[in-house]
């Protein structure tokens, strides 16, 4: 019974794996910026640069359901290290992590009013107004 | 230094120490110069992994300062490594080179080789961001190789003290004291009395008791053989005093000589008998006996002889000395070994003397002094032997008869008749030259054996010479004088016979005749007349 189970429930994952999408990582599509490479969308999420490529002001922005996903696809690390990563940095107070969204909606509603903040989302939930600077394949 | 040396050869102990401190300390310096060599290179790697573990340590929280070149970060983490005294001086810096935070010490130490670690991006770990060198501080680093040096040190040198002070008390106290604990008793030992070595206590099973047991069986057949050789020699002593005594004193003559016959030794008797008295002189030139000898004895040859030698006794008669001083001795001689011979020497002069006088009284007439009959036959047997090796010599015979001597006796008595011959037995000897020979075989019969060079016409002068002397009175003791008249008869030996017997009757059948022919005269044999009678 409980072997049944088991199958089942690794099946049932598996499948739901398969299902989600790539992670994009998006900005106003009215910026100029055209796309970035991961060690720019490293520095720019990770508080190296707060800038674009092209010089402008870099505004990062967190999705909150998304962020596990997204830090372990892009430098590979867990929730924790990059938590103990920020909290290092609050002494110094020379960075700081970026804008917290809580939702997909808010997310796109910030980046939708600002030229300068890019996020990330769900690939195949990208809206029409957002430019895909770069994809993370999971 | 030199005294010391002096010590060091005389003392087992002290030798023994020398030589194990020597090996301790070589060998001390040896490990100890591995062991902080080792200890060195330990200690090295040790700082080594430290400086490694300090980076390691730091290693987060600089790629983070490096990532976002956060200068207040990078030194907070270069001051937290500067607070390790190992490290002289920290720093960080960017790519191209820039210094991102630098902290050096203020001490005036001087720097080890530098360590670089190359920082990655906490995020990317193939980007390098920056690098971090530490430099060491060598001379706290050499403090603490030091330190750990000299504690191994001090630890070793003190672990090999105690060893070599360990084998020194054992090797003291197992051995040598042993050793010369019986080195000086049996110093102080008297053998002599038969004392022994104590074996030192506790070493009965071991080797120093064996030496011990075997020292004191060494002692006991000393003193066995000392004693035994005492006792021996106090025999021989005593043998030798009793021989001395012996030799000095003995009447016999006793002596020794070499194979060329010179006189080796010679008791007190031998020098009376062959050296008058002298005593003998060892240190002297040698004397050859036989130069002592007169007269018989061996010839140096026949004494030296190898064959002679090899007899076992030899024996000798000689004479030694002259005149009255001469006397006989009797001398056995034995080979007593190679080139040595012994001899004993016996003075038989007296019983030589008496012999000579027995022999002399049975051939004496002992009236008159000459010969008698027995004598006069004896003589005549030398002759006939003599005549018998020289036929050309003629020996003389003459037979004498005294005419009317009968009548003496009547008239004077016997006294007178032996008075008168031994007058004429003076006569005799008075006409006998020294080789003639008279006899008186009996009553008036006399006979003369004369010389065998007295030539025919001698013969005859001899002869009346003789008849003129007899012709003169004689006076008696009384005073009375008497008259006498000879016939004689003459044989020679070679001309008229070769027989000495017929010799006799020749020279009686010539007396005979010349008394029948007158008396008083001489006849000679003569062969013609011979057979007539």
């Amino acid at each position: 019974m409980t072997r049944v189970m088991r199958i089942i429930l690794f099946t049932l994952l598996l499948s739901a794996a398969a299902a989600r999408a790539d992670i994009a990582i998006v900005i106003n599509s009215d910026s100029d910026v055209q796309q970035i490479n991961r060690s720019e969308a490293i520095n720019i999420f990770m508080g190296r640069y707060r800038k674009l490529p092209d010089g402008s002001v870099a505004l990062p922005i967190d999705q909150t359901p998304l962020r596990a996903r997204f830090y372990r696809s892009l430098v590979n690390k867990e929730m924790a290290e990059i938590n103990s990563y920020w909290a290092r940095l609050v002494f110094s107070g020379q960075s700081s992590p970026p804008q917290q969204a809580a939702s997909t909606i808010e997310l796109v509603d910030i980046i939708t009013h600002n030229t300068n903040a890019l996020g990330y989302i769900d690939s195949d939930q990208v809206p029409a107004s957002m430019r895909v600077l770069m994809t993370l394949r999971e | 230094m030199k005294c010391l040396s002096t010590l060091a050869h005389s003392r087992l102990a002290l030798r023994a120490a020398a030589a194990i401190m020597l090996i301790v300390g070589l060998l001390g310096v040896c490990f100890l110069h591995l062991a902080v060599h080792f200890r060195a290179e330990s200690e090295k790697d040790i700082q080594q992994t430290r400086l490694e573990g300090l980076v390691s340590t730091v290693e987060r929280t600089a790629q983070i300062a490096c990532f976002l070149e956060d200068t207040q970060l990078a030194s907070e983490v270069t001051q937290g490594l500067l607070s390790n005294r190992i490290v002289r001086r920290a720093s960080l810096s960017r790519n191209d080179g820039s210094l991102l935070a630098d902290h050096i010490t203020n001490s005036d130490h001087s720097s080890g080789t530098p360590l670089t670690r190359q920082i990655a991006s906490p995020f990317e770990p193939d980007r390098t961001v920056c690098q971090l060198t530490l430099v060491p501080d060598q001379d706290w680093i050499d403090g603490q190789i030091n330190e750990a040096t000299r504690f191994l040190s001090v630890a070793l040198l003190l672990q090999l003290l105690c060893i070599g002070l360990s084998v020194i008390l054992v090797v003291f106290y197992f051995v040598t004291r042993p050793i010369s604990d019986i080195s000086q008793k049996l110093h102080a030992l008297e053998a002599e009395t038969g004392q022994k070595l104590a074996t030192p206590g506790g070493h009965r099973r071991d080797e120093i008791g064996r030496l011990v047991t075997s020292v004191n069986t060494m002692i006991d057949r000393l003193v066995n053989s000392l004693s035994e050789e005492r006792r021996q020699r106090l025999a021989r002593e005593v043998e030798e005093r009793r021989y001395r005594t012996l030799f000095d004193n003995v009447e016999v003559g006793i002596f020794e000589l070499d194979d060329q016959g010179r006189l080796l030794s010679a008791n007190p008797a031998f020098c009376r008998l062959f050296m008058a008295g002298e005593p003998f002189d060892i240190k002297a030139q040698p004397r050859v006996f036989t130069t002592l000898i007169s007269e018989g004895g061996p010839t140096l040859r026949e004494l030296t002889t190898r064959r002679a030698r090899r007899d076992s006794v030899r024996e000798w008669e000689m004479a030694v000395g002259k005149g009255d001083q001469r006397r006989w001795v009797n001398v056995m001689v034995s080979r007593l070994e190679e080139g040595r011979l012994q001899g004993v020497a016996h003075d038989i002069t007296e019983r030589r003397r008496a012999a000579e006088a027995a022999e002399k009284l049975a051939v004496t007439d002992p009236l008159t002094g000459l010969g008698n009959r027995l004598g006069f036959e004896r003589r005549l047997s030398v002759i006939e032997r003599y005549h018998r090796l020289h036929p050309d010599h003629r020996h003389a015979l003459m037979m004498l008869d005294f005419d009317h001597f009968k009548q003496i006796n009547d008239a004077h008595g016997h006294h007178a008749g032996d008075e008168v011959l031994r007058q004429i037995a003076d006569i005799l000897r008075a006409i006998s030259r020294q080789h003639d020979f008279s006899a008186r075989l009996g009553g008036d019969e006399f006979v003369v054996l004369l010389d065998h060079r007295t030539p025919r016409d001698d013969l005859a002068v001899i002869a009346q010479g003789l008849i003129n002397s007899i012709n003169q009175p004689l006076t008696l003791q009384n005073g009375q004088q008497v008259r006498l008249g000879i016939s004689i008869g003459i044989a020679i030996l070679g001309s008229d016979t070769r027989d000495v017997q017929t010799l006799v009757q020749l020279a009686d059948k010539a007396m005979y005749r010349a008394k029948r022919e007158g008396r008083n005269t001489l006849r000679f044999h003569d062969r013609h007349l011979a057979f007539d009678i």
